[in-house]
């Protein structure tokens, strides 16, 4: 047979067979392989014989041919031995095995959820194609707001070269501007729900957002009057799995009013708003073209733009303000400061908002960096805090295997295998305690949501740049765990070692009791810390807020019929209310505002919030008048809303001496009205405290009455409540009765800042108990060591006192160094903090006090608590051997 | 003890050697035992049993000269050794005396045609 009529083997089997198998039996098996491959040839097609060859060449992974990986390589028998001595030293100190793996468990735990809440909430409004290039324009004046006027994003669009598209929206708000819930009607279903989260939009809001369409066509679903595009939860309410488009819904008591367009993805949570349903505003032009909200002097709306790729947003502020005065239709005086950068139009990457914007009208509450970065530096401090108590037992513990290093080194191992050892030591107990983690993660989704109020989605912790996360977080510790012990028992002569130093010398002491006091004063920031931060919440819940809150039920009403009256005198009847009123904002939630100015001096406008109210609000609510009268509708100007109450810093801002019937001009859009300061209210805090106390101007006016506010009695609530929502029944049997209690509204203000009482505290409770535990391993060795000398100055006269203070006494040092250390930290870090609020209750120094004796008191009742028992026992035992 | 004691394919395997001799190899006895009992088996089965018999020492082997339509491997040759043998042999007349201790009646009753 010429050699060229050989056919060749297919070369992938043959390569498996030349890594796998013995290569003392590789010639026999390649050959009768190949032999066999030349005869398949014969009978067979090419791929044909090339199956029977695989066919064969796996047959022959089977035992007997397998190359014997484990018995006769070095690394694996070395790594087997390692494996084998790290089990039997954990075996036989199961104690402080069981500790390490649970302070790493911790660890790894609290750093797991709170970097993925850390990347929740760093995700924020990411998931739009090109997020980078959208952005939200906000006016920037003394106290900015988010909210610009609707023609401005469809005027930038054609303006700017820059902008490639831009969209225009505003939830749809009742009057007084809070955000209104819509009662949508699939009627042939008789399917109803109150809608919160409406918004109005442009039709090229799918121009500048990503939102995936389900249904419906994106280009055209915003062009028609009425259409409404629903989100796909909000689909789902009305109409199941079936297809939703061409639907009628009735909007509120119009009948089937919109037709179902589209039905878009529900908006990520890492969205700074949601929304349940979409109306164009294509639909309330048809309705009002003149609506002055529409027009440019609103500054009521939303507005997005997109720019082109590349472009940079600075140029495009640069040239706004030049821009805006075409458009703005202000009195030329009125743009100075527009002109010369005092007031801006900035553009906020839609990205930032989450995190950074914090102006009137978000879209939803936003966060802030600082809360993130109080929980991160919370974790890190626990991870730091396990390491070091990781490190320290392993030293102790290393100090208990001198003989075996001892014998190794003897026999001839080098440092670096000896330091090998110890990586793989450690390395593997972070990695048992990370597997452990993983699964305690995986368990703690639902309890870790309550508690930060998030919705972290804790399956994204397998996700491959949190599983690398873990991975290094763990190899740092476990390196940082091996390399001082390894030193260590390196530097000794393996001589010495052998002589028996284990009982005099267990070194490194002083490391030891350095890492200490670091763990110490993370545990002093953190605790001070949420006590700093327990006493700003108590302050701001505590302050007087000028009003009454406790006992105070709101009832939305449905402001297209003005029935608040009827309302008032049906409940009144109900026993257990005992005053009521109606009103159209509720204290700490969102307010209009307008310019107002005074008649004499029409140049000092000032920005104040509205609040209308009838004449009993002010009994309800127990507001002060510190001048003139109250509302009194019974008098014609009155209830024409023509009298005006302002509070003391508005009479301070408008410069009013004597503010009590002077004239005043209340700027409602393009509806100037005139009317008379008929009276003076002591200042009050009607939003939250977090911002200092803005102008306000009340009034009656009818049609903005959105609640009415009972007063009841607070001992049987149970029974009123039923009785209130029959009587609303009676007046609205289309509406869902919806009851606020105002102390509960006011305590949600600062949900924030409780979440984060809720997080340190137990984050500081963890390592106070992490810091303690690992401080008594410290103890316990200290005590050992010093067994003898206890003894000898028993021999000696002292007393067990005398000797709990000698044992004590150097923890106590170290604990004071690090109260010293972690003040200024705290300080510093809580100062940081504190600047978020206006009003704010200061840092006591009694705070560190407490917690520097709160401390000390702990860890001499700990030491004492072990040492005691040495310092009892009989002298002559402890040195009787040598 | 292992070693001892002859499995069914490895009999069956050490008796083709013995057939085949004295140019059995692993591709040959595969072949042979496929013609002869039309049992499929794969080569690697073949190996294992011949790896297997090699360390109970029933078999020796030794490689021949390298071949052209093996693509220049060699192959190698196995042969029954004295163990082997005595191997087979105490199967063969293990086998025998126990058909021989079945007694007349146990067959009789049988219909022929089943066995």
């Amino acid at each position: 047979m010429p050699s060229n009529s050989l056919h060749k083997v297919p070369k992938l089997p043959s390569k498996i067979i030349q890594w796998f198998c013995k290569d003392e039996l590789l010639e026999e098996i390649e050959g009768d392989l190949f032999e066999h491959y030349q005869v398949l040839r014969e009978d067979h097609t090419k791929w044909k014989s090339d199956i029977f060859y695989w066919f064969h060449a796996f047959h022959f992974l089977r035992p007997f041919a397998l190359k014997k990986f484990g018995q006769n390589s070095n690394i694996i028998i070395m790594y087997r031995s390692y494996f084998k001595f790290a089990l039997r030293a954990m075996w036989r100190q199961k104690a402080s095995t069981a500790f390490n793996l649970l302070g790493l468990i911790l660890a790894f735990t609290v750093c797991g959820l709170i970097y993925l809440h850390v990347q929740q909430e760093l995700s924020y409004d990411k998931f739009h194609d090109r997020a980078e290039d959208i952005y939200r324009v906000a006016w920037m004046n003394e106290n900015p707001q988010t909210r610009t006027p609707h023609p401005m994003a469809q005027a930038m669009v054609s303006d700017f070269p820059e902008i490639e598209s831009a969209v225009s929206l505003s939830p749809i708000y009742a009057p007084g501007l809070t955000k209104q819930s819509i009662k949508l009607t699939l009627e042939k279903e008789n399917i109803s729900f109150n809608e919160p989260d409406g918004y109005f939009v442009d039709s090229t809001f799918f121009d500048v957002f990503d939102f995936k369409f389900l249904e419906g066509n994106p280009e055209t679903a915003l062009n028609s009057s009425w259409g409404v595009v629903l989100s796909k939860s909000t689909a789902e309410r009305y109409f199941g799995d079936a297809p939703a488009i061409g639907n009628r819904l009735s909007f509120d008591v119009n009948t089937d009013m919109l037709e179902v367009v589209g039905v878009v993805e529900d908006a990520p949570v890492a969205s700074h708003f949601h929304f349940n349903f979409l109306i164009s505003y294509v639909s309330l032009k048809s309705l009002n073209f003149n609506d002055p909200w529409m027009s440019w002097t609103d500054f009521g709306h939303f507005n997005y733009v997109k720019l082109k790729a590349g472009a940079s947003e600075e140029v495009v502020e640069a040239k706004i303000p030049k821009w805006a005065t075409m458009y703005l239709g202000w009195p030329e005086e009125a743009y100075e400061d527009l002109l010369n950068g005092i007031d801006r139009f900035d553009l906020q990457p839609i990205t930032d908002i989450h995190l950074t914007s914090n102006i009137r009208w978000e879209l939803e509450a936003n966060s802030s960096y600082t809360y993130l970065f109080i929980y991160g530096v919370s974790g890190l401090f626990i991870l730091l805090i396990s390491i070091i108590n990781f490190v320290n037992l392993s030293t102790a513990r290393s100090a208990q295997r001198l003989k075996e290093v001892g014998v190794k080194k003897a026999i001839g191992a080098r440092k670096t295998e000896l330091l090998s050892q110890f990586i793989f030591e450690s390395t593997l107990t972070t990695y048992v305690a990370l597997g452990l983690s993983l699964l305690v993660i995986r368990n703690l989704e639902s309890e870790f949501n309550n508690l930060v109020q998030g919705q972290i989605d804790v399956g994204l912790i397998f996700s491959t740049q949190s599983i690398l996360f873990l991975i290094i977080v763990a190899s740092i510790t476990a390196l940082i765990a091996a390399i001082y012990p390894s030193f260590y028992l390196n530097a000794q002569k393996p001589g010495d070692i052998l002589k028996g130093l284990s009982g005099k010398k267990i070194g490194g002491a002083k490391v030891r009791n350095t890492l200490l006091g670091v763990q110490l004063v993370a545990a002093i920031v953190m605790i001070s810390g949420s006590l700093i931060i327990n006493e700003q919440i108590k302050f701001l819940k505590n302050k007087d807020l000028g009003f009454k809150q406790e006992q105070l039920a709101f009832i939305e009403l449905d402001n297209y019929e003005d029935k608040s009256e009827l309302m008032k005198t049906n409940m009144l009847q109900i026993s257990g209310v005992e005053s009521i009123a109606a009103l159209s904002n509720i204290p700490g939630g969102q307010f209009n505002q307008h310019p107002i100015y005074p008649e004499q001096n029409p140049d000092n406008r000032v920005d104040a919030s509205e609040l209308f109210l009838d004449d009993d609000a002010m009994s309800v609510l127990e507001l002060e008048i510190v001048a003139g009268r109250m509302l009194n509708e019974k008098m014609a100007a009155d209830s024409a809303g023509t009298a005006f109450l302002i509070n003391e810093t508005a009479a301070k801002e408008l410069n009013l001496e004597d503010p009590v019937g002077k004239n005043l001009f209340w700027v409602d859009n393009e509806n100037l009205v005139k009317g008379q300061i008929i009276g003076v209210v002591k200042d009050f805090h009607f939003k939250s405290l977090h911002v200092p106390i803005r102008p306000l101007i009340m009034m009656s006016r009818h049609r903005g009455f959105n609640y009415v506010v009972a007063s009841l009695n607070a001992e049987n609530y149970s029974m009123i409540i039923p009785q209130l929502e029959n009587e609303y029944q009676k007046i609205f049997p289309q509406n869902d009765f919806v009851l606020k209690f105002l102390d509960d509204e006011i305590e949600d203000l600062y949900e924030e800042e409780s979440r984060t009482l809720l997080l340190t505290s137990l984050l500081s409770g963890i390592s106070i108990f992490l810091s303690i535990a690992g401080l008594i391993g410290i103890v316990m060795i200290a005590i050992k060591q010093r067994v003898k000398e206890i003894g000898i100055r028993k021999v000696l006269g002292a007393s067990i006192g005398q000797i709990l203070v000698l044992i004590n006494g150097r923890f106590l040092i170290i604990t004071g160094i690090a109260t010293v250390v972690g003040i200024p930290i705290t300080w510093m870090l809580m100062r940081n903090w504190l600047g978020n609020f206006t009003y704010q209750n200061g840092i006591s120094p009694l705070t560190f006090i407490l917690t520097a004796i709160g401390l000390l008191a702990l860890i001499f009742i700990t030491i004492s608590a072990i040492a005691i028992k040495t310092a009892k026992s009989n002298p002559s035992l402890a040195l009787r051997s040598e | 003890m292992k070693g001892t004691q002859l499995g069914e394919f490895e009999e069956l395997v050490l008796l083709i050697i013995g057939v085949l001799f004295p140019d059995a190899y692993g591709l040959s006895i595969r072949e042979e035992i496929i013609k002869q009992t039309n049992r499929k088996v794969a080569i690697g089965a073949v190996h294992s049993a011949l790896s297997r018999l090699q360390d109970k020492g029933f078999v020796k082997s030794d490689l021949s000269d390298a071949t052209h339509e093996r693509g220049g491997r060699r192959k190698r040759l196995f042969s029954i050794t004295a163990e082997g043998k005595r191997a087979l042999e105490k199967n063969h007349e293990l086998r025998n005396s126990l058909f021989n201790q079945i007694p007349e009646v146990a067959l009789k009753g049988l219909n022929l045609s089943a066995i």
